[in-house]
């Protein structure tokens, strides 16, 4: 028996304009409780007004917005004074909610390793832990992060995808604007693409890429050069371009196949930079 | 209340930690009281009767206005301002946090004014204290609604100093703490009523505590405290974003 899961989050005909220029067409998706939920597009897809509505920071012209639980929100690292301690701006946070910090996750955010330096002399990804503990305070059901990896290193952003994936297991819905495809490929259950206002996908990454059309890229390397072949059907064409190399009397040392990345059919599907 | 204390002690304790409100409210002022107390003293020895609220005029001011507003525009000038809507806080929080703060700071430099000038430059002592911490909790508290407009509607930090020094320097020039208004021409006197500083003073000297030194100050508490209640209201909804 399918057990249907309830909703997190329900957009439904979601609509807003800046003046004469309109930002979001009647956006329609729903984020389920419990998953890690990607918001994707290029520049001016409306990707931060749609997680700003969402969040209550930005008002709309028309549609629902239902939010099942309590939010919390990992704001851009340009959103604490520059002489705050870390811990200080935790007693801030849990005095505003009216919460006790939670040690453990503190202690699991490093948050005590950093209590003496002042805001601005915290690394970047210093800062994206600082805030990610600051959403956390109220123990919320929902967690925005809005670019969580951006500006880290691969070690912070390895960290921080685990401290992220703790989350999930949790039981917590994550719902994310991400720049790095890569990262929204190995960390999100399910992304929405967003262009020019309205949904262009929204699923999972590997039905993204069923959408597209898995392409692969073949690279042959012989003593004469190195070959790229890109094809669909990635047996046939091997088997075939091999043949051919033996007719000629050429040796192959080496081969490399590559499957699409996610960002290709990204970039398929918007025909833009991503953002 | 228990977070709006908190994040009022935490603000006094920022601004201890922000250089500029110390140089502002406490290390400009208090220089200038060291040097120009001597001076004033020596050169024009009346002046002994009116050195201490000339030199808490000119300190209050400078704090007010050229201390105060760069911290209100760096906090609603930029997405520091959105914390406060993602958990739920009025955004007039920060305000009267910092405005409080500033109030401290101002009122602790005052406090050094007064206690050591009868030692240093043997100034006179205010005959009715009471009455004279009355007059100068009101002069903090006008010149920092009025340095709190200008924090809340200029955001540009160049253009916020520019409007600053406008404001600073014809209230220490016009208000008579340097030299008797009578040395003015008649339209600079008339021009030096418009600021704050001219009524502050003479409300904060012996006997001064009068309902024609207060009217204007009240006037422009409410006006200036009014206005900033509308822009902070006008800042409850985050800047459109340009696309």
């Amino acid at each position: 028996m399918k057990i249907e899961m309830k909703s997190a989050v329900e957009v439904r005909g979601l609509q807003k304009s800046y003046g004469s220029h309109v930002v979001l067409k009647g956006l329609h998706f729903h984020i389920r409780t419990g998953e890690i939920f990607a918001l994707l597009g290029v520049n001016g897809a409306g990707k931060t007004t749609t997680l700003e509505c969402i969040e209550g920071l930005r008002e709309y012209d028309e549609g629902t917005i239902t939010v099942n639980g309590t939010m919390g929100i990992q704001l851009q690292s340009s959103s604490l004074p520059a002489h705050i301690k870390p811990m200080e701006a935790v007693r801030l946070f849990a005095a505003w909610n009216r919460v006790t910090p939670d040690r453990s996750m503190l202690n699991a955010l490093g948050i005590k390793e950093i209590e003496k330096k002042q805001y601005l002399q915290l690394s970047t990804g210093q800062k994206r832990r600082l805030h990610l503990a600051l959403a956390l305070i109220s123990s919320p059901d929902i967690l925005f992060l809005d670019e969580p990896t951006a500006g880290l290193d691969v070690e912070g952003r390895r960290s921080l995808h685990s401290q992220i994936r703790a989350l999930k297991a949790q039981g917590k819905t994550i719902v994310l604007a991400s720049h790095d495809m890569a990262e929204v490929e190995t960390l999100c259950d399910r992304i929405a693409i967003l262009k020019e206002g309205e949904l262009a996908f929204c699923g999972t990454p590997s039905q993204l890429t069923d959408l597209v059309g898995r392409q692969f890229t073949i690279q042959l390397k012989t003593r004469q050069g190195t070959k790229i072949h890109k094809t669909r059907d990635v047996a046939d064409t091997l088997l075939s371009l091999l043949a051919q190399e033996k007719k000629k009397g050429i040796e192959v040392l080496d081969i490399k196949v590559d499957r699409g990345t996610l960002e290709e059919h990204f970039m398929e599907l918007t025909g833009g930079v991503k953002s | 209340m228990r977070a709006f204390l908190y994040g009022a002690v935490l603000q006094w304790k920022l601004d201890i930690r922000s250089k500029s409100l110390l140089v502002t409210c406490y290390l400009v002022p208090l220089i200038f009281f060291a040097l120009m107390g001597g001076i004033f003293t020596s050169v024009m020895p009346d002046m002994k009767d009116t050195l201490i609220p000339a030199m808490i005029v000119m300190g209050v001011s400078m704090g007010a206005f050229i201390g105060l507003p760069p911290s209100l525009a760096e906090t609603y000038g930029s997405d520091i301002k959105k914390i406060y809507a993602a958990n739920g806080v009025p955004l007039c929080f920060g305000w009267a946090a910092m405005y409080l703060s500033a109030f401290i700071h101002l009122f602790l430099m005052c406090l050094i004014i007064l206690l050591t000038a009868p030692m240093a430059f043997d100034a006179a002592l205010p005959s009715d204290l009471p009455l004279f911490f009355a007059a100068l909790s009101i002069y903090i508290a006008v010149s920092l609604s009025v340095g709190s407009v200008l924090g809340l509607t200029i955001k540009n930090q160049s253009k916020l100093t520019m409007a600053a020094q406008l404001l600073f320097l014809p209230s220490i020039m016009l208000s008579g703490i340097m030299f008797p208004i009578g040395l003015l021409p008649g339209p600079l006197i008339t021009a030096g009523k418009i600021f704050p500083a001219f009524w502050g003073y003479r409300l904060m000297l012996d006997n001064g505590f009068l309902p024609q030194n207060l009217w204007y100050l009240s006037f422009v508490f409410l006006i200036t405290v009014s206005f900033c209640v509308i822009l902070l209201k006008g800042l409850r909804r985050p800047p459109q974003r340009p696309f």
